[in-house]
């Protein structure tokens, strides 16, 4: 599965990754994959504030995933 | 009513914008803006070489939109304008242009008000702080949380 990063979650893991997951799999499953992939970033990832975006829309993490979908993960965001 | 949302990758002239809001708002009686710029030290007191803001490709515009509407929903504002910067920005560049105009000045000050609690927290845009002490994100503070929980 093809995630990408925003903000500080890109300089930790990189701006793209490709996850083995297998189906069903939900964005709260493959955020935890990550995590363990990635354990300098788990605390950062699993952040409540950390949303995940697919198709352009913001979901939660019990959202299912298909094989196909493009994730993307948000660190948190601030403007102004 | 008339709601104007800009992200700009170049530097901005705010006195434009707000002489564009005062041509827009002539007669309606108030008008208040707003204008963030880039601090000349970072957080830990180191000067600032740059703060970049990085955008979402979707989701940034998406969010500005939505904030703006927001409140010119919620006040009563006759015309809403928030420009905000992307990019590499340097000291004392503007980051962010808020403005509310109304025929009443309390709806034109919590127009603004609220504009800002909101694109601090809630603006699809990610800050760095670069100086020679290295590069530090930037997320909202629990006072920012805060300041935006007071609007619901």
């Amino acid at each position: 599965m093809k995630v990408i990063f925003y903000g500080k979650l890109a300089d930790m893991i990189g701006r793209k990754l490709e996850v083995p997951a297998k189906i069903p799999c939900t964005v709260g499953a493959l955020r935890s994959r990550i995590a363990e992939m990635h354990p300098g970033a788990g605390q950062s990832l699993t952040d409540r504030r950390v949303r995940a975006c697919v198709l352009g829309a913001l979901v939660p993490d019990d959202h299912p995933l298909g094989l196909n979908d493009e994730v993307e993960f948000l660190a948190p965001v601030s403007g102004g | 009513m008339s709601i104007e949302v800009r992200l700009e990758e170049c530097p901005f002239d705010p006195g434009a914008e707000l002489n564009a809001l005062l041509g827009e708002a002539a007669g309606d009686g108030a008008v208040v803006s707003f204008v963030g710029t880039v601090r000349s030290r970072s957080k830990e007191g180191h000067p600032l070489d740059a703060l970049i803001l990085e955008e979402h490709p979707l989701l940034t515009r998406q969010s500005l939109e939505e904030i703006a509407t927001a409140a010119a929903r919620r006040f009563d504002v006759s015309h809403v304008r928030v420009v905000h910067r992307c990019g590499e920005l340097h000291p004392g560049e503007p980051i962010v242009f808020a403005g509310a105009a109304s025929p009443h000045r309390r709806a034109a000050f919590e127009a603004a008000d609220y504009l800002m609690d909101r694109l601090k927290t809630e603006a699809v845009l990610w800050k760095r702080e670069q100086s020679g002490a290295g590069s530090h994100w930037i997320e909202p503070t629990g006072a920012d949380y805060r300041e935006r929980e007071r609007w619901g």
